[in-house]
């Protein structure tokens, strides 16, 4: 499957945040809760060098604006060739989010998982690509 | 509204400093009393981010009062994270222009050196939102993603980002206040290590000890305060659909020249918060100073130098003059009072319009503030 992302969406103004809020961050409304699909666009990202405490060097950070309307932010396995609107996907290890690349073939994958087609396949590929990345990793990321 | 002046400003030498904090605020108040010849105030204002982790030490307000010989005058303490020492001077603005004192003495400081690097990233790191610090966002590390997202929208490279700190390094060579004295170049600037890609630590203001004071009065001095605002965004970076401006700002900005009853056009030098030095090239946009997109070639121009058109960060910003958390939205102030009087040998510019920019957290909490020359 594709990540699913807790989120919540103000009844006012729309605006969607996750991980959810009872209120919106400019309404004191309370916020409905809702998902998001764990895809969508790299808004920005860094590479830490001097990590906090409980954090392994260097960290891999990126904001990620889901498709649902929420920004994310999320670790990564991976930097290199990323780049500001590089397409993502998301996923949660032992309840850590991280971000990978989508390459080509997987965006059209996903394409044809919109229009119906093929969903077991791409929610295969998804997580094997952040699998892949990630599990090369020691662990010692979730602070 | 009662119109509030400036009667005395004073600071410390900004740096690593032996002394504790509750020193270092007492030669920074009573250089401030002395300078406006007053010697005892009716109120003071205490600005102080996090003494009770830097330091251990709580209930500052008293503490601090006690300390300088005034533990029968009022004293509040106030905090807005690294935009404290601004917030300290508006209550101190507000308490005088309501008409509730005529004196008011507002003193900012922090103690940071003595504990470990890592230790004080993590303290100042708390005033990000829980969630993002849960995934070891540090402020680098927001400022990080803010200039990549800038340096995507504009064409700003890693040269121009550079130019910023060796300015402001350049300017800090003439202030004996400031932590650096030394001139660095664009080439060390641009081979420092990497911090939070593709900020280097050069691009970084440094951890600093340091205090400052102005006092303020209802009674006529040769410099008023014009205008001063506030303005907020989320405290999550995720929430925002902009990373390359700050909301903050620009609502502080728009109070504080409604109150002045002027625009920028008008401000003759600014002190602004470059904590990362591709935050003065957001912060000029911002404030108005140079119109959107142009805050490169003015920096690139030389027009930010001490000998420019618009002198920014005379006394070495953040980034040089160092960054004492609650004392630098002081410290700013006290360069401008320190300029408008002619008092700021060695690196003087000329104006009688002065603003100061002071961001706190992650732009969630943003001054600004304008002095005029009476
Ligand atoms: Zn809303």
């Amino acid at each position: 499957m594709i990540e699913t992302i807790a989120a919540s969406r103000c009844r006012r103004c729309g605006l969607v945040v996750a991980p959810p809020a009872p209120y919106c961050p400019w309404h004191p409304v309370a916020m409905t809760p809702t998902t998001v699909a764990g895809v969508g666009e790299i808004v920005s990202f860094t590479t830490l060098h001097s990590p906090p405490e409980g954090f392994r060097s260097p960290l891999q950070l990126a904001l990620v604006a889901l498709e649902g309307g929420a920004r994310f932010l999320c670790h990564g396995a991976e930097t290199r060739s990323l780049k500001i609107g590089s397409r993502v996907a998301i996923e949660a290890v032992d309840e850590v989010y991280y971000f990978a690349h989508l390459g080509a073939v997987d965006r059209a994958r996903l394409f044809w998982r919109r229009a119906g087609h093929a969903g077991d396949r791409v929610n295969a590929i998804t997580r094997s690509v952040v699998k892949k990345l990630w599990r090369g990793g020691s662990g010692g990321a979730s602070g | 509204m009662r119109d509030v002046w400036i009667a005395g400003a004073g600071m410390t030498r900004v740096g690593r400093r032996t002394e504790g904090l509750r020193d270092l605020m007492a030669e920074a108040a009573h250089a401030a009393l002395a300078t406006a010849s007053i010697e005892r105030p009716d109120a003071i204002v205490v600005a102080a981010m996090n003494p009770e982790e830097f330091l251990g030490d709580g209930n500052f307000a008293s503490n601090v009062a006690t300390h300088l010989g005034f533990a029968d005058v009022p004293t509040i303490r106030i905090e807005t994270a690294t935009s404290s020492g601004a917030a300290g001077f508006y209550a101190g603005f507000a308490q005088v222009a309501a008409g509730l004192a005529r004196r008011v003495l507002v003193v900012g400081g922090e103690k940071m050196t003595h504990l470990p690097t890592p230790r004080v990233s993590e303290l100042i790191g708390r005033s990000i939102d829980p969630y993002e610090r849960s995934y070891g966002a540090t402020m680098p590390a927001l400022a990080g993603l803010v200039t990549r997202a800038l340096m995507a929208r504009q064409p700003i490279g890693e040269r121009e980002i550079s130019q910023v700190s060796v300015k402001n390094h350049a300017h800090a060579a003439r202030n004996p206040y400031a932590h650096f004295r030394e001139p660095v170049s664009l080439e060390r600037v641009m081979s420092s290590r990497m911090v939070a890609d593709p900020l280097r630590l050069l691009h970084c203001c440094p951890i600093s000890d340091g205090a400052a004071a102005v006092v303020l009065t209802a009674e006529r001095t040769p410099v008023r305060v014009a205008g001063i605002g506030q303005g907020t965004d989320t405290l999550a970076i995720r929430h925002r659909y902009d990373l390359t401006s700050f909301r903050a700002t620009q609502a502080a900005a728009r109070a504080a020249f409604a109150m002045a009853g002027f625009g920028p056009a008008r401000v003759d030098f600014a002190e602004v918060h470059d904590a990362f030095a591709p935050f003065e090239l957001i912060s000029l946009e911002d404030l108005g100073l140079v119109p959107p997109g142009k805050a490169v070639r003015a920096t690139m121009h030389g027009e930010t130098a001490l000998d420019g058109r618009l002198p920014i960060n005379p006394s070495g910003g953040l980034k040089a003059r160092g960054h004492p958390l609650a004392a630098t939205g002081l410290a700013q102030l006290v360069e401008c009072v320190w300029q408008l009087t002619g008092r700021a040998e060695g690196r003087q510019v000329d104006g009688r319009v002065a603003l100061a920019h002071s961001i706190g957290g992650l732009a969630t909490n943003n001054w600004v503030t304008i002095l005029e020359s009476a």
